[in-house]
Order: structure tokens, then C-alpha cells, then sequence
């Protein structure tokens, strides 16, 4: 790991409304798009900005993003990308995903092709496969799904998803959840839902769409993903020409945090592969 | 309409997972039409009402769908009212299906509707897939094209974000003008009581919570009336609270109590399932507040009987406690629920008998008359 740059933590205005940026580093863009836990960093980014301007725009409903009551579904998620991007002035940036940001990541890739320059998907939803579903989302409690969502039920974020466990799922109890810490999760799954609740985390037009996808791609997939089955990862990765598909061992969902030096190795070699 | 029959060893959920292998449709018929004779007898028994309500794919309430109650009631009763409280607004696409139907039982009944708008519970949003992030732009939206539909003369084209329709023409309308009495029941969400305070509907609280819940939701409720500039009516707030009468105190809890809890512990188990978006981050700290008051916390009878979760004595005991209780409220609707849980018929009989012959003349000789109903069976004043 290279030595991290500070982050700043700043604002930008987009048609939704004013949008939370934490951006990093210097060098050629990489745009992050977090996943529904609305991350701003996590290790890999850190590494990244050492040599690269790393830009995450926070998704309207996540942290201090406004404009959720603009955004209807995907359509509206990939429109608002765009105006992102030229917000940002950039035009044709690598862009990471992970999981509800993979699944936005393709959409873009899908509809605005020039826009997105390299891409990197990991653990993407938004695809339904039959044999393979994905577990439940909403209305589960948090230590059941960090199950789900970590290989290691030691991981400092599956941990404290069990701590949570006894507040949310019940709303009779959630008065007991600490301040500050309730609305934020309330909210980043109000904005999923507002994307994924029905059709579920998936649309049904992405498989026959992803052929349009020009840019380079990275599949990057844990092993041990019980979300996302490895069928998902596949089956992004056939139907977008030229993927890779990288499969980190003893990853889970959240594969940039639970293995952040393998994913980090493998992004790196993607993008140096494909131009720095 | 309770399904009293869940197997002892079941302990999952009664909502929105709870395997349907368990309903027994035979059992089912002779409970479908006990219930029905419970609301039909509380006509005779004098109750100015009755009200029933809508859930689904859960053991709580067998009934999805209460417009095919209130219409077996319109015809099988003549005088009282029939409250369906209500219709879930955003499970219906279009809405107008519920201008149409709302409007037949008014029209079949000689304008003896109540017509109930809600969001739906949170576990509906679950059993339909409708998405809770919109849940309540829908019920808004839904709630104004079918007071269109009711009020203004069609055809005329609605255009919403939601729904939109080229030719609203409701065949039939209400006989009630301009449209039936709108009830709106809710949890405590802001949004809720503004809406209703600036319609000048009916406000009617959900039951299963603390006695000071309740206070503090109608005193939030008569300020958000006075935020619009008028002082509320009693007659647009609603008490609703479970009802048992028996001859004695001991008598009562001894008859009751079981039946209590089986409704509270087997029945109740998911119904707080709140889906992501539904209650608006706004709205969301006035119900969480309410939370820890709701009965599945309550840990004992004394607890049930102090916090109010049920009025549960003699004659005498029951008209004291509504007396003190609606006076406190300033409920001009008392809106009771009879019969709960595994309660059986004798017993919902018995107590609805007693009620009317002991409690409710000296409650309407406090009060006045006034109309009042029960989700699920009978029991209005």
C-alpha cells in the first residue's frame, strides 16, 4: 500500500440538487460509485489516490447528497451520472463500482458508452439469474445480512452490523439507536429502494444492453460472496466483450474492504494493462 | 378478522412469510361468516357503526380486501354505519378502482359509507412489492384522483406523476354529497395529521400503544388543526381501543386475558416491518418515539391494564376508564374492538351485550351520540 493523500470533503451542484464529493489524489480520474452503504473511502481508493484523482460523488439520499425526491429509478440514477461527470469535467474517467454502484456503473457504461473509459465492477447486482438470487435486502436485520455480505463475521464492519442488530428490524426498538446513526441508514436504504425495490436490485433490459459496453472491464467477484453468487460475476463478464474476470479468495460481498490488498493489486494491474 | 388457529409450535412471523399452508379454508368459512354475524349484531345491539379494515397475506386479518365485507353489510344491515378504515391507496392501480367500489357500497348501502384512505402497512409494501419510497407520493396522488373522480363531472383526463388516466367517468358516484366521510387513520407520522388537519378529515389513531402515545399523538394532531387555522372537532378524532365487558373485574380478565395474548404474541409478531422510505425521515422520530409503548413490549396484565392497551372489567369498570379516557383524549369517536385474538363467539357476544346494555348508555349520556366503529368485528358506539 502506497502512502494515502488527505481527502476532501466538498460540494457539488447538479440538477438534483447539491451532492456530497469526497475527492483525493491527482492523476488520471477514477470515479468510485459506493455501494448501498454509501461509503466515501475505503482502502483501495486510498491506495488509488496516491497517483490518481480519485472522485466519489455521493448518490442523492446518501450522506449529505439531496435530490433523492428527483430520482425515480435507473434512468434517473444514469442521468444524474452524467451531469456528475460533466460537473466534474470529465469525460471519459475510469469508473469503480461496487455492488448498487457496479449495477449503476454498467447502466452508465450501457447508455453513455464514451463516458466511461475503463470499468471496474465489483460484486455487481442488477442482474436477476434464476439459479442464483439475490438474498433479501430490505427488512432484514443487519446481523443477518452481514452474513450475507462478509466471509468474516470478524470484520470490523460485520461486527458492528450485529451490534446493530438489536435496534434495527423492529421499529418499536429503533428509538434506542444512537443519534446521528439511525437517519443515515434509513436514508441510504430509502435511495436504494428507490432504484432496486421492484424490479429487485436488477433490470430486466441490462443483460441484452451490456454488449454495448465499450469500455475495458474488470468482473471482480469474492469467492465467498453469499449475495452476489458467482453466477452474477459470470454472467456480467460473458456478456461484455473483452472482461476480465478476477475472483478474489476469502472475499465476500464487500470485497474492496474485506481483501483491500488483493483487490487493490488487481485493479492496479487492470488499469496499468489498460493505460494508467 | 383474526385467525385463531396458528399450530402452538409455530413461532415465526403471522405477516408477510407466515406459510399460508397454515390457513385451513374450512375453518376459514365458519369464521368468515361468525365474524360477519358479530358486525351484523352490533346493529342490533344498537352501535351506530361498525369498521373493518385491509391487510394482507397474514394471519393478523383475514381480510384483504373489506370492500366485500362492507358490501355483504350493506346489505345485511340498514341503519349503522359501515367504516372501511380503510382502503390502502397505493396498492391500487389505478385508484379510481377504489372511487368505483367506495361508491357502490355508498350507493348499494343508501349512503351509510365511511371512507378510509391509508398508506397500508409496512408489510404490505413486502407482500405487494409496491416500492415504500413512493408509498407516500402514491397515496397522495391516489387520494386526490379519487376525490376528483367523485367531485368533479367526467370525463376529464387525470395526469399524474403516478397515475394517469384519459377518461375518468366513475360509473357509479356517491349518493353521499359531495362524496362520503373521510377517515384517516395513522401512527403518529407528521405528514399524516397535516394532511388530515388541512382536509378537515377524521383522525383516528392506531391502536396497540401506551395510553400517553395516544395523548401525545391527538394533542400533536389538534395542533397541527390549529396550524391551519381552527380548532379541532371531537368529532375528527377517533379512540380506538380493544373493549372487553364481562360481570366482574376478575371475571373479565379471567375470560380474556388468553386471547389477548395470543393476539399480541402470535398475531402481532411482523407487523412493525418498516420498509426503507416509508415513513419520511421527518415523520420517522415521532414513531420511533412511540415505539417502546407498543403492546408486544408490554410485559405483563398489569401493564396491559394500566397503559390502556385494553379496557378490560365489569360494567362499571369500563365506563369509568372510557369516561376518564375519552374525556382526556377529546375523542369524539370511540371505536372499539371487541374481538381479539382467539377471543371466541360466546364471548365477543357476551361483551358486545353487556357494552350496549350498560356501558354505552351512560358513555352517550356523557357525550352524546356519536358514531364509532372496530377494524376486524364489531363494536361502535
Amino acid at each position: 500500500m502506497r502512502a494515502a493523500v488527505s481527502r476532501t470533503d466538498e460540494r457539488l451542484e447538479t440538477p438534483v440538487g447539491t451532492i456530497q464529493l469526497v475527492r483525493s489524489g491527482a492523476g488520471a480520474p477514477v470515479v468510485y460509485l459506493h455501494s448501498a452503504g454509501g461509503e466515501t473511502t475505503n482502502p483501495p481508493l486510498e491506495d488509488l489516490s496516491a497517483d490518481h484523482a480519485v472522485y466519489v460523488p455521493v448518490f442523492p439520499g446518501f450522506g449529505e447528497s439531496e435530490g433523492l425526491e428527483q430520482i425515480d429509478g435507473m434512468e434517473d440514477a444514469v442521468f444524474h451520472l452524467l451531469d456528475v461527470l460533466d460537473g466534474l469535467g470529465l469525460r471519459s474517467p475510469a469508473v469503480i463500482g461496487l455492488s448498487l454502484g457496479g449495477w449503476m456503473a454498467a447502466e452508465l457504461a450501457t447508455r453513455a458508452p464514451e463516458r466511461v473509459g475503463r470499468l471496474v465492477l465489483a460484486s455487481p447486482v442488477g442482474l436477476r439469474i434464476e439459479a442464483a438470487p439475490v438474498p433479501d435486502l430490505f427488512g432484514r436485520r443487519p446481523g443477518e445480512l452481514a452474513e450475507d455480505l462478509y466471509a468474516d463475521q470478524s470484520h470490523p464492519m460485520a461486527q458492528m452490523m450485529h451490534l446493530l442488530d438489536d435496534w434495527v428490524g423492529d421499529v418499536t426498538k429503533m428509538v434506542d439507536l444512537p443519534a446521528g446513526m439511525l437517519m443515515p441508514m434509513v436514508q441510504s436504504m430509502a435511495a436504494t429502494a428507490k432504484l432496486g425495490w421492484n424490479p429487485y436490485l436488477h433490470n430486466p433490459k441490462l443483460p441484452g444492453r451490456l454488449r454495448r459496453i465499450t469500455a475495458p472491464t474488470l468482473v471482480v467477484a469474492g469467492a465467498a460472496d453469499r449475495f452476489t453468487p458467482r453466477a452474477h460475476a459470470e454472467a456480467y463478464a460473458a456478456g461484455i466483450a473483452g472482461a476480465r474476470l478476477a475472483v478474489i479468495e476469502g472475499a465476500g460481498h464487500m470485497v474492496p474492504m474485506e481483501r483491500p490488498e488483493e483487490f487493490t493489486a488487481v485493479v492496479r494491474e487492470f488499469l496499468a494493462a489498460t493505460g494508467g | 378478522m383474526p385467525y385463531p388457529a396458528l399450530p402452538p409450535d409455530y413461532d415465526g412471523p403471522a405477516w408477510v412469510t407466515c406459510p399460508n399452508e397454515l390457513y385451513d379454508p374450512v375453518l376459514g368459512h365458519e369464521l368468515y361468516n361468525r365474524y360477519i354475524d358479530e358486525l351484523v349484531l352490533a346493529e342490533e345491539l344498537g352501535f351506530d357503526g361498525v369498521c373493518i379494515n385491509e391487510h394482507h397475506q397474514n394471519a393478523y386479518g383475514n381480510m384483504p380486501s373489506p370492500n366485500l365485507i362492507a358490501s355483504i353489510l350493506a346489505r345485511q344491515t340498514e341503519r349503522m354505519k359501515i367504516a372501511v378504515v380503510g382502503s390502502a391507496l397505493p396498492l391500487y392501480d389505478p385508484p379510481t378502482r377504489v372511487a368505483e367500489e367506495f361508491a357502490m357500497i355508498d350507493v348499494i348501502s343508501g349512503g351509510r359509507l365511511i371512507a378510509g384512505f391509508v398508506v397500508g402497512g409496512g408489510p404490505e409494501y413486502y407482500s405487494f412489492s409496491i416500492n415504500p419510497a413512493e408509498a407516500r407520493e402514491r397515496f397522495a396522488e391516489a387520494h386526490d384522483l379519487i376525490l376528483e373522480a367523485w367531485t368533479r363531472p367526467g370525463p376529464f383526463e387525470f395526469s399524474g406523476k403516478h397515475y394517469r388516466i384519459r377518461y375518468v367517468n366513475p360509473w357509479p358516484r356517491p349518493i353521499q354529497q359531495p362524496h362520503p366521510e373521510i377517515w384517516i387513520p395513522g401512527v403518529g407520522s407528521l405528514e399524516t395529521m397535516e394532511f388530515v388537519a388541512r382536509r378537515r378529515y377524521a383522525y383516528m389513531g392506531i391502536p396497540y400503544f401506551h395510553f400517553d402515545t395516544f395523548c401525545r399523538t391527538y394533542d400533536l394532531f389538534r395542533e397541527a388543526c390549529l396550524r391551519e387555522g381552527y380548532e379541532a372537532d371531537p368529532l375528527q378524532i377517533g379512540f380506538l381501543a380493544p373493549i372487553y365487558v364481562s360481570d366482574t373485574d376478575e371475571s373479565a380478565r379471567a375470560e380474556y386475558e388468553e386471547h389477548f395474548w395470543y393476539f399480541v404474541k402470535r398475531l402481532l409478531p411482523g407487523i412493525a416491518i418498516s420498509p426503507p422510505g416509508y415513513f419520511s425521515p421527518r415523520s420517522l422520530p415521532n414513531v420511533l418515539r412511540g415505539g417502546p409503548s407498543f403492546v408486544t413490549n408490554v410485559a405483563d396484565w398489569d401493564g396491559v391494564i394500566s397503559g390502556r392497551f385494553a379496557i378490560v372489567g365489569s360494567p362499571e369498570t369500563v365506563a369509568a376508564r372510557l369516561t376518564e379516557d375519552i374525556a382526556r383524549l377529546g375523542a369524539g369517536n370511540l371505536l372499539g374492538l371487541f374481538q381479539m385474538g382467539t377471543l371466541p363467539a360466546d364471548l365477543t357476544r357476551q361483551s358486545l351485550g353487556l357494552f350496549a346494555e350498560q356501558v354505552m348508555p351512560k358513555l352517550r349520556a356523557e357525550f352524546g351520540a356519536v358514531v364509532s366503529g372496530t377494524p376486524r368485528t364489531p363494536g361502535q358506539l
